[in-house]
C-alpha cells in the first residue's frame, strides 16, 4: 500500500528530525566532563497483550437492523527499544490492534464488518525520573511514550460475499507505563495506550500487560 | 523535570489539540412550491440581468448577475432565483415566497471560498424619479427594477440592507458553464455530496449549464459515480469499509455506503435519468475513472442520448478520455457510431480520434493558436478544471474557449453573465 508522495515526504522528514533529537541529546551528554566513557546501552524488547476499547464514534449503516456492535478487542504489541545512556529512548513498535466490529441484517441479509489495524510506529519513551531518586522510586518506574508512523488498516465485510479492504493512514500513539523489575533482565509492565489512526478516524484505548526483556546490553 | 514538562505539554497538544471541523449548513428551509407563483414568465424574464449592488457591496462586490432556473419533478416545475457575485465566489439561492402579497424572494447566500453563509430576503420593486414602489409585473419607461432587501449571517434574521439595482441584460453569448463532480466538491461544504443525484439537481442553481461526473465500475460491472479510487471519509460516511471501490459489488455499496451527506452512490443510469427527468442541463461529461472495457458506458450513453432525443431535450452526453488508457479503451470499442467523445490529451490525439471536443488542462495556458485551429475545424474547446478567479475572468474576457469546467460554477456564471461584449 503506497502512501501519497506528500505524506511519505512528511513522514521521512519527521523521521530524520527524530534522529536528530537523539543525536542532540547525546551531544549534550558528551560535554559531561565527569565521565570519560559512554554507556551502558541496551536493546530492550517488550511484548504485551491486553484489552482495547474503541473510543470513537462508530459508523454503522443506517439500514442495519438488529445490529450488534463490539468495541472491545484484544490487542497485541511488540516493541524494540534502544536504551541509550540518557533519558530519551527510541525504538519501533508494531502489533495488531482490533478497532471495532458490527453485525446485523441489511435488507434481510446477514451482514458483518470487522475493522482492525497494524500500526508501525517510531516510538520515543522516557522515564519520569532519570538520575534522581533510587532504583525503587516510583518516578523511575513510570515512563511516558509517544510514537508516530503508519497504520495499516484492514476491514472485512461479509455481506453477499466477502470483501477484504485495506488502506494506510498516518497515525500516532501515546502511552504511559509502570515497570516492575523481576530480575536483571526481565521486568513486567502495565501500559495504558491510546492508538489513533488519522485518515480513518479510528482510535482505541488499551490496557496491556507487558513482559520487558533486556535482550542486549553493552 | 523540564524535559518531562515539555513532553507533557507536547503530549497534551497532540491529544487535545483540536482539528477544526468546517461547516456551512444551509440556514434556510426551502418550501419549494411547484409552479412560479406570482413570478410569471414575463416577471422572471424582466428580473434576469446584471445589477449594481448599491447597499452591501462591501460584502458581495459591486455587481451581481440574476438568473432564474428550474427543476422538474414529474409534471411539477419548481423555479429558483440564483444570484452570482464575484466576491469570494458568493452566490444566492432563492425561491418566490407564496406567503406574501407582493413579489418576495427569500433564501440563503453562501461564499464558496469560506464558510460564510446566511439568510436573505428581497422585495422586487421599481424606482422611478426617486420614488420606489412594489413591482407589479408591468414596467413603464423610466422604471428601474430593484431588489430591495436584507441579509444576515448564519441563521440570524436578516437585518442588514442589501439593494440591487438593474443595469443591463445578461450576456447571452453561448457558453458552457460546466460544474465539476456533478455540481461541486464535497470539500466546498455544499449541502449535497459531490457525484450524487441531489447534486445533479442542484447544479443549475449553482450556475451550471452542464456537469462533469466521474464514472467507475463496481466489482460486478455496474457503472457508478465516484471520484476517488478508494472508499474514504472525504467522500463517505464512516462505516468501517475501506479499500478500492472496484472490490465491492453494487449491492454491497448500495446497502452499506452513504455519501457524506447521506445519499446513496448513484449508478450512471440513475444519474443520466436524473439529468433528463429533473434538470435543464444540456451537457454531461462522463469522466473515465476506470481502466478497462468501455462498452457498458457506451451502451448507457447511447441509451440516454436516445431518451434525450425522444424527450426533445438539447442534451449532449460525451465520454471524456483523460488518459492513454482511456483512449485505448475507446479504440477497442467494436463500433464508435453515435459515441461522442471529449479528448483531454493533445491536439494530435484529438484529431486522430476525430473527437469533436478538445479539453486541455487550464494550466497549459490560453494556447491561442491551437484553440483557434481546433475551432476552425469545427471542434469545441473546453478548459478544465479552472477555479482561480483571475484566470476565470481572463479566459472568459478573452473569449476563446467555448466553456470552462470548474468547481466554482457560480463564479464562472458571474464572469460570463456580466461580461460586456
Amino acid at each position: 500500500m503506497k502512501l501519497s508522495n506528500a505524506l511519505r515526504k512528511a513522514a521521512w522528514l519527521f523521521f530524520v528530525f527524530t534522529l536528530n533529537v537523539a543525536a542532540w541529546a547525546q551531544a549534550e551528554r558528551s560535554t559531561d566532563s565527569t565521565r570519560s566513557e559512554r554507556g551502558p546501552y541496551a536493546i530492550v524488547v517488550s511484548m504485551g497483550g491486553g484489552v482495547s476499547y474503541y473510543a470513537m464514534t462508530l459508523g454503522v449503516p443506517v439500514e442495519l437492523e438488529r445490529g450488534r456492535t463490539n468495541r472491545l478487542g484484544v490487542p497485541a504489541t511488540i516493541r524494540v527499544m534502544w536504551y541509550p545512556d540518557h533519558r530519551l529512548r527510541l525504538g519501533l513498535e508494531t502489533g495488531h490492534v482490533p478497532m471495532y466490529r458490527y453485525r446485523g441484517q441489511v435488507n434481510g441479509l446477514p451482514s458483518k464488518v470487522a475493522v482492525s489495524s497494524v500500526p508501525v510506529l517510531l516510538v520515543w519513551s522516557m522515564p519520569l525520573a532519570w538520575l534522581s531518586g533510587t532504583e525503587r522510586s516510583l518516578a523511575r518506574r513510570l515512563s511516558l511514550a509517544a510514537g508516530t508512523g503508519a497504520y495499516f488498516i484492514s476491514s472485512r465485510l461479509d455481506y453477499v460475499g466477502t470483501v477484504n479492504g485495506k488502506t494506510t493512514s498516518l497515525g500516532w500513539m501515546v502511552a504511559s507505563s509502570y515497570t516492575q523489575p523481576i530480575n536483571r533482565t526481565l521486568r513486567a509492565a502495565v501500559e495504558l495506550k491510546w492508538y489513533n489512526s488519522v485518515a480513518t478516524d479510528d482510535a482505541a484505548f488499551a490496557v496491556q500487560l507487558q513482559l520487558v526483556w533486556r535482550a542486549f546490553s553493552w | 523535570m523540564k524535559a518531562v514538562a515539555y513532553l507533557m505539554i507536547g503530549l497534551c497538544t497532540l491529544i487535545f489539540g483540536c482539528r477544526e471541523e468546517y461547516e456551512a449548513p444551509v440556514p434556510y428551509q426551502f418550501v419549494s412550491p411547484p409552479g412560479a407563483g406570482r413570478f410569471t414568465t414575463s416577471i422572471r424574464q424582466a428580473m434576469e440581468g446584471v445589477y449594481a449592488v448599491t447597499n452591501g457591496a462591501d460584502r458581495f462586490g459591486s455587481q451581481v448577475a440574476l438568473k432564474w432556473t428550474y427543476t422538474l419533478e414529474g409534471a411539477d416545475t419548481t423555479f429558483y432565483l440564483s444570484i452570482f457575485a464575484g466576491q469570494d465566489a458568493a452566490f444566492f439561492n432563492l425561491e418566490g415566497r407564496p406567503d406574501s402579497d407582493s413579489l418576495v424572494v427569500a433564501g440563503f447566500w453562501r461564499k464558496l471560498v469560506n464558510t460564510e453563509t446566511g439568510l436573505v430576503r428581497f422585495s422586487v420593486r421599481t424606482r422611478r424619479n426617486g420614488q420606489i414602489r412594489n413591482f407589479s409585473g408591468v414596467s413603464r419607461p423610466g422604471d428601474t427594477l430593484m431588489l430591495d432587501g436584507t441579509y444576515g449571517d448564519n441563521s440570524v434574521q436578516p437585518n442588514r440592507r442589501l439593494t440591487l439595482l438593474y443595469e443591463r441584460p445578461l450576456n447571452s453569448t453561448p457558453y458552457e458553464i460546466l460544474a465539476h463532480r456533478a455540481g461541486g466538491r464535497t470539500s466546498d461544504l455544499l449541502p449535497t455530496s459531490e457525484n450524487s443525484l441531489d447534486m445533479i439537481k442542484l447544479a443549475s442553481r449553482l450556475g451550471a449549464t452542464g456537469i462533469e461526473i466521474d464514472v467507475r465500475y463496481t466489482k460486478d460491472g455496474v457503472p457508478i459515480l465516484y471520484h476517488d479510487n478508494k472508499l474514504n471519509l472525504r467522500l463517505i460516511q464512516k462505516n468501517g469499509l475501506i479499500g478500492a471501490v472496484e472490490e465491492y459489488t453494487y449491492q454491497q455499496l448500495s446497502s452499506h455506503v452513504r455519501l457524506i451527506n447521506g445519499e446513496k452512490i448513484p449508478t450512471l443510469e440513475e444519474a443520466l435519468e436524473t439529468v433528463i427527468a429533473n434538470t435543464t442541463l444540456r451537457f454531461v461529461w462522463l469522466d473515465t475513472k476506470y481502466i478497462g472495457p468501455m462498452d457498458k458506458v457506451q451502451a448507457i450513453q447511447q441509451k440516454y442520448r436516445q431518451r434525450a432525443i425522444l424527450a426533445r431535450r438539447d442534451l449532449r452526453i460525451v465520454i471524456g478520455l483523460p488518459s492513454t488508457e482511456a483512449v485505448e479503451s475507446y479504440r477497442a470499442l467494436a463500433s464508435k457510431e453515435n459515441t461522442p467523445i471529449l479528448c483531454e490529451l493533445d491536439t494530435a490525439v484529438t484529431r486522430s480520434l476525430n473527437a469533436r471536443i478538445w479539453a486541455p488542462r487550464w494550466t497549459l495556458g490560453p494556447q491561442t493558436e491551437e484553440v483557434k485551429a481546433m475551432q476552425a475545424e469545427n471542434r469545441t474547446v473546453f478548459v478544465w478544471t479552472l477555479d482561480e478567479p483571475q484566470f476565470i475572468q481572463q479566459y472568459i474576457n478573452e473569449g476563446q474557449f467555448d466553456g470552462i469546467l470548474s468547481n466554482y460554477s457560480t463564479l464562472v456564471a458571474y464572469y460570463h453573465y456580466t461580461r460586456q461584449p
